[in-house]
């Protein structure tokens, strides 16, 4: 069992559920060490008092924040966790909303929550949220500080369990504006859209994640193999070209139809 | 300003390439503080020790190393490990088409924006306006700092959004967490009553109606510390538990 990384309490209505976190991520990367070159032995982090040049304990430790005249004002966890005491234990769920109401871009970091206490009541409350949303397809939003920031939530039912994602603020998101789009000079004719479309369709399929696998960690981990056989491991050559533009856009879109139909 | 690209490059697409250039979509806006040592909020400082000698070591003479048993490293360059992404290209290759919709919210890891390159501006167009009218999102490859990842291109107002995806072993499923067994389940008149509440709460999602009020509260405290004043630290507050889930229904509906 993992280890839940905030416990509190769901809040809905008047029906309060406590619940533990958990991450929905899973690190599965090959993770390296940082050794000491002549005998490998592995070295550690230690944190020091650049004036003292002495070993800090962690909980000497405070948080700093230097104003805009250079002034360090110091914090402890204990007083951050002021700003916001109720929504650092409770998730108040404030709205519900349709999941396809918001767009990706506001997605964050995936999370489950588990109803915390075997207490029958809170057993049932759990399953009473998780069957509603299911049912009505709709996810609830709720704020939740965790550390020292506030992440806005959205909580939904997956397997009989709920599962919360943490949303970007809005300001967060970087306008696209400024971003070199296409002009209208650059647009498409209806035939060339068509076309495009057509080729579109004839590549698509349903999302199946299981297709895609990490072959940077699968490869890193026969380097690794190879490098502990003595092995020398050959360096791939450098960044490629980038490809020209194509000169034709309608010619190009037909003879990749053609490619298509001839699979 | 304009911003920085932070990588250029061609999606392939069929034999359309696509000349684009990859911005960062996204930043956080969190107050941001360092570590200071509480007594006088000096700098703290990460060094490297090494725990055998008992002093720190310098840089040059720190390799990375990966344990194949008790007692042996392995040692990997920082080029032997880039290797492992294969041929650096500069391709985002695009070769199947998925309904955006269909996608978990979980598998969405990073965002960016795609901007137009000066030449080719036409073909960014044509992705643009097809993706939009398949209603479809393009999956590829793409490889970024030495890594392969797999990346969904899909049209975002009037640009094309880039976002890395997780990979499905990345994933963790809700069922791999026990469920305790419950002597009796929800009853309908519960559930019904919840579902009215839920209706009652529905709203239409606008980011723009939800402002991170914890930054001004933290501000604030920084402000209040900074002029002398004593922090209050906040007592724990009880929540009360489910007991009785009808009776609280009730309540909340007629509140």
């Amino acid at each position: 069992m993992p280890r839940s990384l905030w416990t509190g309490s769901l809040s809905f209505g008047l029906v309060n559920v406590p619940v533990a976190m958990y991450s929905g991520v899973a690190d599965r990367d090959l993770h390296f060490r940082q050794l000491h070159a002549k005998d490998h032995t592995p070295v550690e982090t230690h944190r020091f008092c650049a004036e003292e040049d002495a070993e800090v304990p962690y909980d000497e430790i405070a948080n700093g924040y230097e104003t805009d005249d250079d002034e360090m004002v110091i914090l402890t966890d204990a007083e951050l966790a002021a700003a916001a005491p109720h929504r650092s234990r409770t998730i108040d769920i404030e709205a519900f909303v349709d999941i396809d109401d918001v767009d990706p871009i506001y997605f964050d970091h995936p999370y489950v929550l588990m109803p915390s206490g075997e207490a029958e009541g809170i057993q049932r409350a759990y399953r009473m949220l998780v069957e509603v949303m299911g049912r009505t397809e709709r996810a609830a939003l709720g704020r939740v500080v965790m550390r020292t920031k506030e992440y806005l939530t959205l909580i939904r039912a997956r397997d009989e369990r709920l599962v919360l994602t943490t949303l970007l603020w809005h300001d967060e998101v970087r306008p696209t504006d400024p971003i070199p789009a296409p002009t209208k000079k650059d647009k498409p004719a209806k035939k060339e859209v068509d076309a495009a479309v057509e080729l579109i369709e004839s590549f698509s399929c349903d999302w199946d994640p299981s297709r895609y696998e990490d072959s940077f960690q699968k490869e890193l981990r026969k380097i690794v193999k190879r490098k502990a056989k003595g092995q020398t491991i050959e360096i791939p050559d450098d960044e490629g070209e980038q490809p020209s533009p194509v000169p034709d856009l309608m010619a190009a879109l037909e003879r990749s139809l053609e490619e298509a139909k001839s699979r | 300003m304009a911003p920085r690209s932070l990588w250029n490059g061609s999606i392939a697409f069929g034999l359309v390439t696509v000349p684009v250039k990859v911005y960062t979509a996204t930043e956080s806006r969190s107050v941001h503080f360092r570590e200071v040592h509480a007594k006088d909020g000096s700098r703290i400082e990460h060094r490297r020790i090494c725990p055998k000698e008992d002093k720190a070591v310098a840089s040059d003479e720190i390799v990375r190393g990966y344990q194949v048993s008790a007692r042996k490293w392995v040692e990997l360059t920082d080029e032997e490990i880039a290797a492992a992404a294969g041929t650096q290209t500069r391709l985002i290759d695009v070769d199947h088409f998925v309904p955006a919709d269909e996608i978990d919210p979980v598998y969405y890891d990073k965002a960016y924006y795609l901007g137009a390159q000066d030449k080719g501006r036409d073909a960014y167009a044509l992705l643009l306006a097809a993706l939009e009218k398949a209603g479809r999102a393009g999956v590829g490859r793409w490889v970024f700092h030495n890594r392969e990842r797999t990346v969904i291109v899909r049209p975002l107002d009037d640009v094309l959004a880039l976002h890395t995806m997780r990979f499905a072993d990345e994933v963790v499923e809700p069922s791999d967490f026990e469920l305790e067994r419950v002597r009796r389940k929800p009853s309908e008149q519960e559930i019904k009553m919840a579902g009215r509440l839920v209706d009652g709460l529905h709203t239409d999602f606008d980011p723009a109606d939800h402002e991170d009020s914890y930054r001004e509260a933290v501000l604030e405290l920084v402000k209040a510390k900074a002029a002398g004043k004593n922090i209050e630290l906040p007592e724990p507050e009880e929540a009360e538990s489910a007991d009785d889930l009808l009776a609280q229904l009730e309540a909340s509906l007629s509140a």
